[in-house]
């Protein structure tokens, strides 16, 4: 190298030095830097790599849920009662709108016009910053949804966008609404089954995961994308019999209407043998398709208000007022149905027999009160055995018959029935729920074990003897009387049968549950006979207007007043209820009404004999039909005439015919022989009545004609008020002129429009309120 | 005077070296990186062209594919003309050259045109052009020059520092102006570099190093700025979505290509994700493309091209020769080192292009000329 340099002085190369600091920098730039890089890049892309990986991955990856199918809700005979339907949102992504350029204002006119939203909201929702999802309209129908899609495409715009998702639809609308419940708009159960089974129903939601940029959306050459099915949740087949929830829905409005129902109204059907919920409703109730919206009469008060926030609080009362199940979220003193219970443990005890007299002199004294107890008749019902006294409810029997259980006894009985829980502490007021499978049951609140049972004090026992100082839900009651009837066995009550897969396969199916024997099968044989006297008395019975013909009823009435609100408000409020079951001597269903706060002005006496009882005779006599259960008298429609077939007869014969049957009747027109009649063969209707026949071709007027007013006139005065008009009465209650028996309801209402011929179907109730009075 | 006259005469001597033809080796291996780059370049670009965030490119994918392969182009044109001229010509024009280098660096704080908060580019019709590139080739020339007129009193302060530290104080002080800290550092490596290959003191370089770790400590100590990006730097998961956004990407990007990479294009986090993504942080995508085994071939690949670099620096038979190729070679070295110290996360992040890579294409179109000196220098080898 040296030698080749000519004039090293005058032209230098490098010098030793310098090669020898280039020798250190290719040393520590050509290898020593590159090689702590590679270590670097070892470390992250070999020995961390899984775990920037998997945090690039979770970055990177969207998962996208994609809408299961929520499961359909089903009654008992597999009829729908909620169903989930796909339908769109629409949402803008403003971001995209303004990176393409999109016409806002085209835009907003596009969508106002077809969502019918206002232009000015739109349009600033399309110009929100930095935002790439704002929804315009949720859960449109397909064909909104079209319209959105046909313009969205024909502008090619990129900003408005589509997503499915799924609505619930409710094809009853109000039908059961407590029962099956709703859900949000993020299709998440809120009330009812819909809520208790959420999980069920809604299933896994599957997943679309795809790899996306920084900015959401998909990337270019889609090179990621997996999708997870989920799985779509599960039918839920329950126990409710759209029917039977039908006849007690509608009886049970028609009470509300009749008797000027204050504060709602409540009925629960229960198969007595398996405790499953058959029907279960709450006044008033609302549409699950439009669940935010209250009644006509909410909505004028609210609208009444002064200011928005008391608007919106007496909105979402009234709301909440609506949504809330009395049959499972109220709790109430019972009253004189649950003389059902201490009769029941009284029996099972031996401390009564059927042949015990009672002697009832219209109060009584009881250790601890300062007044007596009155019974509700104030005379007293004098001697009588203990079938008598369950018939007029007395009071007094009643109390001692308590008494002779004894408070211990009682209280554990009462544990037995589920009314309580005993937690070992006996100085705790007590508690208990039955456990359904629905949310916002109450629990029952009872004295503690100490209160009761205290030998100084037997006003508690006295008074929970006949119902009062206690409140318990109305299903707790029910649940205690089917056990009282169906042999003894307290069930725990449950709305869902089945889980089915999908494929309709079954998943889970649930079986009756015994929660324990609390009385014996001859005692609920007994209870059993003495509660149909209650009904099937027409002279004794103060059960009687539950009546049914053909049918062998039991029952029990209650009236119980609101104890605590009158020691608030000095308002004396009732809650009347009737508690049936049939068939009597085989028990299938069991049925509880209760009415909380009629008006005393309906002009009906109130008390659970006059109000509840005709309630449940009216859905029993629907109901027991639609169940299968054969009527005893088969050949007979309770004690009104069939009406012969009388076409093609003669004059005299056609009136023969009728008189054999127990009829009148009326020609219209001249001929040999009947050319038309009215009503048809085979059609019930008060004996007496007069049969329109038609000779010689004549025509059924086509004429209308009012129904009038019934309520208060006799059976026969009705029928013949109708028989004017060209309309017949027909009734299913026990008819028993006798003792001065009255219309309480009609099919029909007043004033409404009928063809010639209609029947009105009446209900009849005992006139003489003496033998019914309260309790 | 009397050692220019000398070389003045020495000039017009006859012996005038004999060009030969170029070094074949350099020559391919910058080839081949500027290829791999041009390709890189295309495939983390094309994401960002074509959703266009930032309303450049109209939706075209391959926008800053095509400007950086017609400077690739231009470049090996403006390589190839450089090796063409003779060493004697870069010595000749070295000073003319600083000068302009000057001029342009004060004009930059003038009429220089901003972006991101810094004043660094000049643009001249639809170009812009970043003096400070000029700067660093414009040091390295200069300084050889310098210590081949101070030959023998390198170890004076007098010679061996002052005029050296006036050039570099003078460029850092232009560039802070801007303020373009990246650069300043890279010119203050160079010249360190170029000093100690002229032969100043290694006691100096010591007492420089003192100096700037008592710099930082004080800079550290007092400047909240400062330490919150050397917080940054120690954990950059603490601070994910902003401050330690890039860097959390960048990482990303490098861990995700494991041992093989996702394959060329499969980058998922140039989909917006990675800011810088052509550019500071193309060498993150190609991590995670082409895996700990393509990453470690670019690197071995610009490891033989800076060995290469040297090789021929140390067969120059001149003194100006062999400064100007070793230092070509080391501010290559450096850039390369910093470059991917930073998108690692070895280092605090600032923000150094990776040369041959890194879109830009008047930084691309120096660097390519660069290269074309040192194969200049490899025609007049010994």
């Amino acid at each position: 190298m040296a030698q080749k340099t000519p004039s090293p002085g005058l032209k230098p190369g490098p010098s030793r030095q310098m090669l020898r600091r280039t020798l250190f920098l290719m040393a520590v730039f050509g290898i020593g830097a590159f090689l702590l890089l590679l270590a670097r890049l070892y470390k992250l892309q070999i020995i961390d790599h899984e775990k920037y990986e998997s945090m690039a991955i979770q970055q990177q990856l969207r998962s996208v849920p994609s809408s299961t199918v929520r499961g359909t809700i089903y009654d008992t005979n597999m009829n729908t009662l909620a169903v989930s339907a796909s339908v769109d949102n629409v949402y803008l992504s403003p971001q995209e709108i303004e990176m393409y350029g999109e016409d806002r204002d085209l835009i907003a006119r596009g969508l106002s016009e077809i969502l019918d939203i206002g232009y000015d909201e739109i349009y600033e929702k399309s110009g929100q910053k930095g935002s790439w999802y704002v929804t315009v309209a949720r859960k449109l129908e397909k064909e909104k949804a079209d319209e959105v899609r046909a313009f969205k495409n024909r502008y090619g715009l990129r900003g408005v966008r589509l997503e499915t998702d799924t609505k619930r639809y409710y094809p009853n609308s109000s039908l059961a609404c407590h029962l099956i419940g709703f859900v949000g708009t993020d299709n998440y159960g809120l009330e009812g089954i819909e809520a208790r089974y959420d999980e069920a129903l809604s299933g896994s939601p599957g997943r679309t995961v795809r790899a996306t940029n920084a900015m959401g959306t998909e990337l270019l050459f889609s090179q990621f994308e997996e999708y997870y099915p989920g799985e779509d949740g599960f039918d839920v087949v329950t126990t409710i019999d759209e029917t039977i929830q039908y006849y007690v829905e509608k009886h049970l409005k028609q009470a509300v209407a009749d008797y000027d129902i204050q504060n709602g109204a409540g009925a629960i059907a229960m198969d007595v043998n398996t405790g499953q919920i058959l029907a279960m409703a709450s006044l008033g109730g609302y549409d699950l398709n439009n669940f935010l919206a209250v009644s006509d009469g909410d909505m004028t008060i609210i609208n009444a208000a002064e200011t928005e926030e008391e608007r919106a609080r007496l909105l979402s009362q009234a709301q909440a007022r609506q949504w809330r199940n009395k049959a499972l979220s109220d709790t109430y003193e019972p009253g004189s149905t649950f003389k059902i219970i201490t009769l029941a443990m009284a029996l099972e005890e031996g401390v009564v027999s059927l042949n015990d007299s009672f002697y009832c002199p219209g109060t009584v004294n009881v250790i601890g009160r300062t007044s007596p107890i009155r019974c509700w008749k104030s005379g007293g019902h004098g001697s009588q055995n203990l079938t008598q006294a369950a018939q007029h409810s007395c009071n007094v029997a009643f109390v001692n018959i308590g008494q002779r259980v004894g408070a211990e006894r009682f209280y554990d009985y009462c544990e037995a029935f589920g009314f309580l829980n005993m937690t070992g502490s006996d100085d705790e007021n007590l508690t208990a729920t039955t456990g359904i499978d629905l949310s916002g049951e109450s629990g029952s609140i009872w004295w503690s074990k100490n209160t009761f049972c205290s030998p100084r004090n037997l006003s508690q026992l006295a008074a929970a003897s006949f119902g009062q100082t206690f409140t318990i839900t109305p299903l707790q009651l029910i649940c205690a009387v089917s056990a009282c009837v169906n042999g003894g066995k307290l069930m725990q009550p449950y709305v869902v049968r089945q889980l089915l897969n999908p494929d309709g396969s079954v998943a889970y199916e649930r079986e009756p549950k015994l929660v324990r024997q609390v009385i014996s099968e001859a005692t609920s044989q007994k209870l059993c006979q003495i509660l149909e006297q209650v009904v099937g008395d027409p002279n004794d019975g103060t059960g009687r207007n539950a009546a049914v013909t053909g049918y062998r009823i039991g029952g029990k009435t209650g009236t119980s007043e609101k104890v605590s609100l009158e020691a608030q408000t000095g308002q004396k409020e009732y809650i009347v209820s009737f508690i049936g079951f049939a068939p009597a001597d085989d028990p299938q269903i069991a049925l509880l009404v209760f009415l909380d706060t009629p008006s005393n002005k309906s002009g009906v006496y109130v008390s659970g004999g006059q109000m509840a009882a005709p309630v449940v005779g009216r859905m029993l006599a629907d109901i027991l039909p639609y169940m299968g259960v054969e009527p005893s008298l088969p050949e007979s429609a309770g004690d009104d005439a069939t009406v012969p077939m009388l076409l093609e007869l003669s004059q005299e014969e056609a009136k023969q015919r009728l008189s054999d049957c127990g009829l009148d009747c009326r020609c219209i027109g001249w001929g040999d022989t009947v050319t038309g009649q009215l009503p048809a063969a085979g059609t019930a209707i008060a004996a007496g009545s007069q049969v329109i026949l038609y000779f010689g071709g004549a025509q059924v007027s086509p004429n209308m004609e009012t129904v009038p007013e019934l309520s208060g006139l006799s059976y026969d005065q009705a029928r013949d008020t109708l028989s004017r008009l060209g309309l017949f009465v027909s009734t299913r209650s026990p008819v028993n002129a006798a003792s001065g028996q009255v219309v309480s309801s009609q099919s029909i209402p007043a004033g409404t429009a009928a063809d010639h011929g209609c029947i009105v179907e009446v209900t009849l109730i005992d006139e003489n309120e003496s033998l019914l009075g309260k309790y | 005077m009397r050692y220019e006259s000398a070389r003045l005469s020495d000039f017009s001597a006859p012996e005038k070296p004999r060009r030969q033809s170029m070094d074949a080796g350099f020559f391919t291996l910058a080839l081949i990186l500027l290829a791999m780059g041009v390709v890189m370049v295309l495939s983390s670009s094309y994401a960002r062209a074509y959703y266009d965030p930032g309303k450049v490119t109209g939706g075209n994918g391959a926008y800053y594919f095509l400007r950086q392969l017609i400077f690739a182009l231009l470049g090996v044109g403006a390589m190839l003309l450089a090796s063409r001229l003779p060493m004697s010509f870069y010595r000749r024009y070295t000073f003319h050259f600083l000068g302009l280098t000057l001029v342009l660096l004060m004009l930059v704080p003038i009429i220089g045109v901003k972006a991101n908060g810094s004043r660094r580019w000049l643009g001249v019709g639809g170009l812009t052009l970043q003096p400070s590139e000029l700067a660093k080739l414009a040091v390295i020339l200069s300084f050889s020059l310098l210590i081949c007129r101070f030959q023998g009193k390198m170890r004076s302060f007098k010679y061996g520092i002052l005029p050296f530290l006036t050039i570099l104080g003078i460029m850092i002080g232009l560039l802070i102006l801007e303020p373009h800290f990246s650069a300043s550092i890279i010119l203050i490596a160079i010249g360190g570099v170029m000093m100690f290959l002229g032969g100043v003191g290694l006691g100096w370089f010591i007492a420089a190093l003192g100096g700037v770790t008592a710099a930082l400590a004080v800079l550290l100590t007092f400047f909240p700025y400062a330490s919150s990006r050397i917080s940054t730097w120690r954990d950059p998961f603490s601070d994910p979505s902003d401050r330690g956004y890039q860097i959390v990407q960048s990482l990303y990007s490098i861990g995700s290509g494991g041992l093989s990479g996702l394959g060329l294009g499969g980058s998922r986090q140039k989909f917006l994700y990675l800011p810088e993504e052509h550019n500071d942080f193309i060498f993150s995508v190609a991590c995670e493309e082409l895996g700990f085994i393509g990453a470690a071939l670019i690197l071995a690949l610009f490891a033989l091209l800076i060995l290469r670099g040297y090789w021929i620096a140390l067969h120059q038979r001149d003194r100006f020769n062999f400064l100007t190729c070793a230092g070509i070679s080391t501010l290559l070295a450096i850039q390369v080192f910093l470059n991917v110290a930073v998108v690692t996360n070895l280092v605090p992040c600032t923000g150094i292009s990776l040369p041959l890579f890194s879109y830009g294409g008047t930084a691309l179109l120096i660097q390519l000329f660069e290269m074309g000196i040192i194969l200049s220098a490899s025609r007049e080898l010994i």
